[in-house]
């Protein structure tokens, strides 16, 4: 059982060590495939550990594996442990699943690409932590894991180093990630002084019989770490910055795993929410404006990945909504589903850019239906899913959620239920504007030159990409059609059973609810899709009004206000201080002492006559000084 | 013990020491100075021995013999020296060799 853990944990360890040993003895290919298959061997173990666990007595599932005691401080140890129980289980097999689809996807994608090794061994990197993470079976070692992911997503980002913006890109997502982890790490260090352990159930024992502010103060700590993780409001503005990197990697990291890992900190440490409502309700609030705003702001981007990338926050937000109300095995049901959607999306969008020669603006895409005939189908099943069209996987979990708003009721449900409602209509329209605008109407011209940030590989020309692109690209539309089957309103919830062992579901909507938000959530997706369709059909925008267009396009000018809250401040304080105290101060100072003590050194070089008579004079005269001196003393 | 007491060494040696000193301050003469800085030393080895011979010890002897190897070295490589000037045409003058000033 915990033997299949600890090589789902180490096989992506062991792979990027030994791409980035062998170096150059290695051939690309070589480092594509050690990379694929240490991730293939990570879901084996992955999927060991789950059917093992699943064999088991539902009161068992729950198992705690120490290597050895990493830190000890007197009575404070901390064991390089994982934990393997149902929501870990699941979360193995999504990270190690849809991981090894993606890397092994890049293969196709990077092939050519100067950097190939590289490139793998991140991958690797991010899988191990990213596996890390999951698996962790206390907070400081989520933690690592937590730090160990950002810093592989910055390496990621940041990969195409020759381009300025993908430099940009990769420190703004490291330095938000950074505000996170510094309140996690807050957070951690509170509860050591408070409960003085981090064992995650030493935690969740005590956490009733903590002072309510001291929770509230840890909540808030977790809650900052999951918010700038999964890019929600306010943290939020390094996510369409991050598709500068590889779009396999926008899949992987950016969409599939990493930004989901705030989802899985709020369903882990759930007793501590639970102990801090309002904390548990600000999450599901968060979600729900950045389920809103993504979906407003998704409405007029231009950059295909960038769309992606915020119907990404949107479906996070729905995710933050669900585990803020209680639903965490609906939370994790949509994670798992969105997974498998949104790479879908990622992989199908880099199949066309790959095709394009590496652009990325959709106002120069058209009627690729015909030309990438499998692609277009793969795409469709993603925006289907992702709108959330019956028997798609997107449309089991988004609805359950929506339900569950309902059955929470009073004013904060209806609120957060309306809004999700809205956001419904929101990705219907601009889910469609996407797919309707990359592959129908005339196409656009194809020149073979390359524009976009993506370097032109060999295979760009020919049309639909490799095999090594194509079979991860048709898994994963499968999986997008039938993988929200574990769930079926009145019929079965093996799905949020499982994860219900690890955290109980606080809020269990009806059948009938079910049917009803589920009814209404299509409704407003179609009624999104109509509107997408009809401004298609009279080459119009959605968004008419030229000043909504201009905010929107500005993405709600957050970049503005934190340049303008944060950044001038800071750097019209470096200035002042240096005009007012390093340059007149410090700098001058030195040259000061510098210049004094050349002249101190001139003034005294002058007593260095160079006559000989003069220093038998001297030395006479202070040998009698001393000598009466001497007398005179005693 | 017989002869002069202490004081009238001393006194002898302070003349020396004296005249020494004049000399290595008066003078310009390399050769002058290092025969002026020879009679000091003697000055001390005189102060030495009668010390010596006063307390019954003979450190202070043993230390006189020390500083007549000193002196002969001295000598030597200030002989040197000034014939190396001579040699090189420089003025045997102490107040001219003064390249060393600051």
């Amino acid at each position: 059982m915990v033997a299949g853990a600890w090589v789902c944990l180490l096989a992506p360890l062991a792979g990027a060590l030994a791409i980035a040993f062998a170096g150059l003895r290695i051939s690309r290919r070589a480092a594509g495939w050690i990379s694929t298959l240490t991730t293939f061997v990570a879901f084996v173990g992955a999927l060991d550990a789950f059917i093992r666990l699943w064999s088991e007595d539902a009161s068992e599932r729950e198992h705690l594996s120490t290597a050895y005691t990493w830190l000890a401080a007197g009575d404070f140890e901390v064991g390089f442990e994982i934990l393997v129980d149902p929501l870990s289980a699941v979360m193995m097999l999504v990270v190690s699943g849809v991981g090894g689809l993606i890397v092994w996807y890049s293969m196709g994608y990077m092939a050519g690409d100067d950097e190939e090794r590289r490139y793998f061994a991140y991958m690797s990197l991010f899988v191990f932590s990213m596996l890390l993470l999951v698996e962790a079976g206390n907070f400081l070692l989520l933690l690592a894991g937590w730090g160990l992911v950002g810093l592989a997503s910055y390496l990621l980002i940041g990969f195409w180093h020759k381009r300025p913006e993908a430099v940009a890109a990769a420190k703004k997502a490291f330095v938000m990630n950074a505000i996170g982890d510094a309140t996690f790490a807050l957070a951690a260090v509170f509860l050591v002084w408070q409960v003085g352990t981090l064992e995650y159930f030493g935690v969740f024992e005590r956490v009733d019989s903590l002072p309510q502010t001291t929770v509230n103060l840890v909540a808030l700590g977790l809650l900052g770490g999951a918010v700038a993780k999964s890019a929600q409001v306010p943290l939020h503005t390094w996510l369409p910055d991050a598709m500068e990197g590889p779009t396999p990697v926008s899949a992987l990291i950016h969409a599939a795993t990493m930004v989901t890992a705030g989802v899985y900190l709020l369903v882990r440490a759930h007793p501590i929410f639970e102990a801090a409502v309002d904390v548990q309700h600000l999450a599901a609030i968060l979600g729900t404006i950045t389920l809103l705003l993504a979906g407003l702001v998704a409405l007029v981007q231009w950059d295909i990945k960038r769309v992606i990338a915020y119907s990404t926050m949107s479906q996070i937000g729905y995710m933050f909504l669900a585990a803020g109300i209680g639903a965490y095995g609906l939370a994790i049901f949509h994670l798992m589903t969105h997974a498998f959607f949104k790479a879908l999306l990622f992989m199908a969008a880099g199949v066309v850019i790959h095709h394009l020669a590496g652009e990325q603006d959709i106002r120069r895409m058209g009627g690729l239906r015909e030309v990438l005939p499998r692609t277009h189908i793969a795409f469709l099943v993603g925006t289907l899913s992702l709108v959330g069209i019956p028997i798609f996987a997107g449309f089991w979990s988004k609805d359950a959620i929506l339900a569950s708003a309902l059955e929470m009721g009073g004013g904060l449900g209806w609120t957060l239920l309306v809004a999700g409602l809205v956001g419904a209509l929101l990705t219907g329209a601009y889910s469609f504007r996407l797919y309707y605008t990359v592959f129908h109407g005339e196409a656009a011209e194809v020149e073979h030159v390359p524009h976009g940030p993506e370097v032109v590989h060999e295979a760009t020309t020919h049309a639909e990409g490799p095999l090594s692109m194509l079979i991860p690209v048709g898994i994963l539309t499968v999986l997008s059609t039938v993988g929200g089957l574990l769930s079926i309103p009145g019929v079965w919830h093996p799905f949020t059973h499982w994860i219900g062992e690890s955290a109980e579901t606080l809020v269990e909507p009806t059948t009938a609810q079910e049917y009803l938000t589920s009814a209404l959530a299509v409704a407003l997706g179609l009624i999104g899709f109509a509107v997408a369709r009809s401004a298609f059909a009279d080459e119009r925008e959605l968004v008419t009004r030229p000043e909504a267009w201009r905010v929107l396009e500005h993405k709600l000018y957050f970049d503005e206000l934190y340049d303008a809250l944060f950044y001038r401040p800071a750097a019209a304080l470096a200035t002042a201080l240096r005009t007012s105290v390093e340059e007149p101060v410090i700098e001058r100072s030195l040259d000061e002492i510098g210049s004094g003590t050349i002249q101190v050194g001139a003034g005294v070089a002058r007593l260095q006559s160079g006559l000989l008579r003069t220093y038998a004079l001297a030395i006479a005269l202070a040998v009698f000084v001393l000598v009466v001196v001497f007398v005179a003393v005693r | 013990m017989s002869g002069p007491g202490i004081g009238w060494y001393l006194i002898v040696a302070a003349i020396l020491f004296g005249t020494g000193a004049l000399g290595v301050m008066l003078r310009r003469s390399p050769l002058i100075v290092l025969l002026s800085l020879e009679i000091m030393l003697n000055a001390a080895n005189l102060t030495l021995v009668a010390f010596a011979r006063q307390l019954g010890s003979l450190d202070g002897q043993i230390f006189a013999l020390a500083v007549m190897a000193v002196a002969a070295a001295e000598v030597a490589i200030g002989l040197g020296l000034i014939v190396a000037m001579a040699r090189r045409g420089l003025a045997l003058d102490v107040d001219q060799a003064s390249a060393l000033r600051g």
